[in-house]
């Protein structure tokens, strides 16, 4: 495995961002999860390589940490990871319209792939948040398949665009000593 | 954690734990995935790791309520008169036991795994094995990197509330509160990188060729035993039900 020595430093703190983050906004009992901030990080730093390493350490990591639930939603996270590269390399990250505008077209597509997962092996019954929103759903009257699927796709949306708007007003306070160092960084928030 | 898993060569462990997994979603429901929890429950209590099977339930117990009234209470098809008046699915109580025993095993046996798991015994294994220094240095600095920045975000939760950030109150307000508590977090990641990169390429990380283990762990004829067993096991487990 050919990793240069930024990078072997980047992905041990960015898959512990992934993991303390998520903890830290679960503390705060908000609806989103935020916890694919250090994939998209890295991704748009270094480059979809690192964000996909990022990403699949992170899931192992969590799986192990609270069970290998987790595993089957390793794609979602290079999924990530890869429109994080494609919104970077096209200026995403300029200002807060952009940055709403991908996120929520990535957290559409995180949750249409996610749903599958989720219905297929978990019957919707993932984490205790979004298996509450599936059974309150079911509840309504809307049936297992219909409920996970809106689920998933509610909550990536708001999930995925509360991060790139954090990713993005992050990216653009950065000094530009530091933003001088990673150009694809540069590119992101068009400077 | 003083078990016979702490004291056991570090990839037994694993090994184990990941065998468990595999057969709970190998075997048949519900018999076979109620099987494989009580097993994994037995295993790690045997180990001395009952807080695992304790913080595993404690993880379940949520999902069993909520999958007893998504697929039991909610479910569709057939259904049979619930002791307390109404009626429960038939399809969705099997699943709920089948998917329920499934979840139980999983989730205990990776906390299982994570209670015994020590980083740089694991390192020390790897780099006995020949393994590529990379792949053994990244999941062990990730470990690391996991405590270093837990700590580093209770001591900055403790400063920034201190300083009067509220964490409490209406959604509007904890929202607030995630860039005092985050952005801090993400900036020493990246400002930090270049500093341990070098550090890392100073010492020699990035060079070719094996490292020497300096203390590796003892790899008995018990542990291999375990290692191969669970092995064979898991392979005989998916060739009967392929061809049964």
């Amino acid at each position: 495995m050919n990793v240069s020595p930024r990078l072997f430093a980047l992905v041990p703190a960015a898959v512990a961002i992934n993991l303390v983050v998520g903890r830290v906004v679960a503390e705060l009992g908000l609806p989103v999860y935020l916890d694919t901030l250090g994939t998209m990080l890295v991704a748009i730093l270094t480059g979809l390589g690192g964000g996909l390493l990022v990403g699949t350490l992170s899931q192992i990591l969590s799986g192990l940490l609270g069970g290998f639930t987790y595993f089957p939603f390793t794609p979602v996270q290079w999924l990530i990871a890869l429109l994080a590269t494609v919104a970077a390399r096209r200026g995403g990250f300029r200002g807060v319209p952009s940055s709403v505008g991908w996120g929520m077209t990535c957290g559409l597509a995180a949750g249409l792939l996610s749903a599958p997962i989720s219905y297929f092996l978990f019957g919707g019954i993932t984490t205790p948040g979004m298996a509450a929103v599936v059974t309150l759903l079911q509840a309504l009257g809307l049936a297992n398949v219909t409920a996970t699927a809106t689920a998933s796709i509610l909550s990536d949306v708001v999930d995925k665009t509360a991060a790139f708007l954090v990713v993005g007003t992050l990216l653009r306070a950065l000094p530009k000593r530091i933003l001088g160092r990673f150009a694809m960084a540069a590119t992101a928030v068009g400077k | 954690m003083n078990g016979a898993a702490t004291k056991s060569h570090p990839f037994t462990p694993g090994a184990v734990a990941l065998g468990l997994i595999a057969l709970t979603l190998i075997l048949p429901a519900p018999r076979g995935t109620l099987a494989m929890y009580a097993l994994t429950i037995v295993i790690a209590l045997a180990c001395g790791l009952g807080r695992s099977v304790w913080l595993g339930l404690l993880a379940v117990a949520p999902l069993w309520l909520l999958l007893f009234i998504s697929q039991g209470m909610l479910g569709e098809g057939p259904r049979v008169a619930a002791p307390w008046g109404g009626t429960l699915s038939v399809a969705g109580l099997q699943w709920t036991v089948a998917q329920g025993a499934r979840l139980g095993a999983i989730i205990t046996a990776s906390l299982a795994l994570a209670a015994t798991f020590n980083a740089h015994r694991f390192l020390q294994a790897a780099m006995a094995r020949r393994w590529p220094f990379g792949v053994a240095f990244l999941i062990v600095a990730t470990f690391d990197a996991a405590a270093r920045f837990a700590e580093q975000a209770r001591r900055l939760r403790e400063a920034q509330r201190s300083r009067g950030l509220r964490v409490r109150g209406s959604i509007a307000i904890r929202a607030r509160a995630i860039p005092a508590l985050v952005f801090p977090l993400l900036l020493a990641s990246i400002t930090e990188a270049d500093d341990h990169a070098l550090a890392l390429e100073t010492r020699g990380l990035t060079l070719p060729g094996p490292r020497t283990a300096i203390d590796p762990p003892r790899d008995t004829l018990l542990d291999r035993t375990v290692r191969w067993g669970t092995l064979a096991l898991v392979l005989f487990a998916a060739g009967w039900r392929v061809w049964r």
